[in-house]
């Protein structure tokens, strides 16, 4: 009986989640009519792209040919843009140097011909003011929800100090929807590297390490399918506060925050009697940080700590992240269900070296979801069966003993009608 | 005499007939949650580089992914409870004549709320040689259960979300071109692990944008608004994300009763009223 009542319930809760599951992607669907993504190569023209060790090409001329064939294979929803740097100041001035970035395509829909046109008119020339091309191409893809993404081609590292190219990428990831810097370097110098794995790292992208024409083509294509293949949902971008009392109410869904080191953020949300928390968190390590490090999540209600999630860990990482996930059971006597003030609090114990800016904080990713019906299990057991030879020894006992015991007694019932 | 028999009979009959009914539904239902044949749809052929755009994979689709040395890709695989998911990384290094020195890669099983899960088997991280080509990471997850208390750390069913990336290189090493194929597959833990109780709902992610709301009009939650369903790229393994109902506890404990049964008829036999005796008396 029971039995029959538990599959009934299963197939009743089938059928539910078959309809819940075909509704809101529904929903969703008409929702999200997502603007196409933006897209800016930033390709380096300084001087030294003439040295020509590329597959026995200059770099300039590698560069070029592999732009050709993406522009070809760039997906049409992309919207895309090209920006130089270097291209046109041939002189000795660091000021005017530096100043020499210039939009050669503006980000939109992609006209092919124009755009292989207007690179085939490229030279090496000038300095590498990566810094504040990075800066103006953040202009250029500004405005939007779109999702943002910056390719930056280079051979060198940047020539324009005291300006930060890191710092600049970091400022630009921190000050708007998600924009991701993708680097590409054409040369194997060591400055480099460590200045564009610094910018990659900072944003969330990748860095590569180009020595053939092919690789370079290839890398970029791929770089640009990512952009249009980003996920339909972008983060809520979201103020955390310091206590849970002055907390920013939230409900459920993706939020992005920035948090410093050792600070701790607090969130709030309601959670009605029958519904079920679940929140995760991810911190970004988008800076140089020590070798160990940790996160903590906690939910708590009142002054009372319902249930942590934490994770440590040590070395090289993007993210490190926790979850946690709380029900609060139905109340059969309500007749509405009771809301429950829960705080969200996250923490992270990254440190960095002291050379290491603060600001702005780690990125913080935070996803909230809230299911109704909270989960509850009956017995540890599926349906509460037994398995193995002792339950089979115990049950033959058992109804062994159960037999001698009732033929014992009818012996007993036959003995007493005799005497009587 | 006569009486017993029948009832042997009876008993025997009642639990063959249980054994017979269970039986078509066990030859079912081990066949679907074992690894699905590589699917319909082509494998992917691209990693993501964090948890929300991590690519979508089924249980025993071979997927690859070209990447830098450097880059974190992420891939997400749905397991079901009673399944032992074993994810298996081939990382294809980049020419050992480009790279200066032996780099660690490591291979990270998160679940659905983006909790670490440890390995309980295999090899999640490796140090790969200059001379090596490839480099071959495994870890097998901990039996995925049905249920767990809000506390645990337990595998639950839902999306789980794996990390590949190299821990320790040489710095010159990072940006070089690398290529990784990932598989991941299931086998069914078996009745010794068929546990009771059900999620809500799988513990899949949450593909809706966060909205922040008015604290002076939001007053009461609404659960109308919950929403968690699996996204549409993350489809539930073959068989659904729970068991089912069968287990071969079912069978242990049928023929168990079945059993008991037998020994308390066979316990009368022995010890009820000799009905000879009776017959003399």
């Amino acid at each position: 009986m029971i039995f029959r009542k538990r599959l009934a319930a299963g197939l009743c809760a089938l059928s539910a989640t078959l309809a819940a599951g075909l509704f809101p992607a529904a929903a969703i669907a008409d929702e999200t009519q997502a603007e196409s993504p933006k897209v800016e190569l930033v390709l380096d023209v300084s001087g030294s792209m003439r040295a020509t060790d590329i597959d026995g090409q200059s770099r300039m001329s590698a560069a070029k040919q592999a732009f050709n064939e993406v522009l070809d294979a760039v997906p049409d929803d992309v919207r895309l843009g090209i920006r130089t740097l270097g291209a046109n100041y041939p002189g000795k001035s660091k000021t005017e140097g530096c100043k020499d970035t210039e939009q050669l395509y503006p980000v939109g829909q992609l006209d092919r011909t124009e755009a292989k046109t207007a690179v085939a008119t490229l030279s090496p020339t000038g300095w590498t003011p990566i810094g504040p091309a990075l800066q103006a191409a953040g202009k250029d893809l500004a405005g939007g929800d779109a999702t943002r993404r910056i390719v930056l081609i280079t051979d060198g590292e940047d020539t324009c100090a005291p300006l930060d190219p890191c710092a600049v990428a970091r400022e630009l990831a921190a000050s708007g929807t998600s924009l991701v810097i993708d680097t590409l370097g054409l040369a194997s110098s060591d400055k480099m590297r460590e200045q564009l794995t610094c910018i990659a790292e900072a944003t969330g992208g990748t860095y590569t390490s180009v020595s053939h024409k092919d690789q370079l083509a290839d890398r970029t294509k791929q770089l640009i399918d990512r952009a249009a293949d980003a996920p339909a949902v972008t983060p809520t971008a979201v103020d955390g506060s310091a206590s849970c009392s002055t907390a920013p109410l939230i409900g459920a869904g993706v939020y992005s925050d920035r948090e410093k080191f050792a600070e701790h953020r607090w969130y709030r949300l309601n959670v009605a009697d029958g519904q079920e928390l679940r929140a995760s968190v991810s911190v970004g390590a988008d800076r140089a940080v020590n070798n160990d490090y940790g996160v903590l999540l906690r939910a708590v209600t009142g002054d009372r700590e319902l249930v942590r999630g934490s994770d440590a860990d040590s070395g090289r990482t993007d993210v490190i992240s926790a979850g946690l996930r709380y029900g609060f059971a139905e109340q059969d006597d309500a007749d509405t269900p009771a809301s429950h003030i829960v705080c969200l609090e996250v923490s992270n114990s990254f440190s960095a070296p002291a050379s290491v800016k603060t600001t702005p904080g780690l990125p913080v990713e935070l996803t909230v979801g809230l299911v109704s019906a909270p989960d509850d299990a009956s017995d540890v057991a599926s349906f509460g069966l037994g398995r193995g030879w002792i339950l089979l020894a115990v049950l033959t006992v058992t109804g062994l003993l159960a037999g001698l015991l009732w033929g014992w007694l009818s012996r007993i019932r036959v003995a007493v009608w005799r005497t009587n | 005499m006569r009486t017993t028999s029948r009832l042997t009979a009876a008993v025997l009959a009642a639990g063959a007939a249980v054994l017979s009914c269970a039986g078509p539904a066990l030859a079912d239902d081990t066949a679907s949650p074992s690894p699905s044949p590589s699917g319909t749809a082509a494998a992917p052929t691209e990693a993501g580089t964090n948890f929300r755009t991590a690519t979508a994979i089924q249980q025993g689709q071979a997927a690859t992914a070209t990447a830098s040395t450097g880059d974190y890709l992420y891939w997400m695989v749905p397991a079901a409870a009673g399944q032992n998911v074993t994810v298996k990384a081939t990382v294809t290094l980049p020419e050992s004549s480009s790279r200066h020195g032996s780099a660690t890669w490591r291979l990270d099983v998160y679940d659905g709320l983006r909790r670490r899960q440890a390995c309980a088997a295999g090899h999640p991280s490796r140090t790969a040689a200059v001379e090596a080509t490839t480099v071959e990471l495994r870890c097998r997850l901990r039996t995925v259960r049905p249920w767990s208390e809000a506390w645990a750390n337990d595998p639950l069913p839902g999306a789980y979300y794996v990390r590949l990336t190299v821990t320790d290189l040489p710095d010159q090493d990072l940006g070089l071109p690398a290529s990784a194929e990932i598989l991941a597959t299931a086998a069914d833990a078996g009745g010794s692990k068929a546990a009771d109780g059900e999620l809500a709902a799988p513990l899949t992610p949450v593909e809706q944008a966060g909205a922040t709301l008015d604290p002076s009009t939001e007053t009461t939650a609404t659960p109308s608004a919950s929403a968690s369903e699996a996204p549409d790229s993350l489809a539930a393994p073959d068989g659904g994300w729970s068991p089912g109902w069968w287990s071969d506890r079912w069978i242990w404990t049928v023929a168990g009763g079945v059993l008991g049964a037998l020994a308390g008829v066979a316990g009368y036999n022995f010890a009820r009223p000799s009905r000879r005796r009776q017959q003399q008396a």
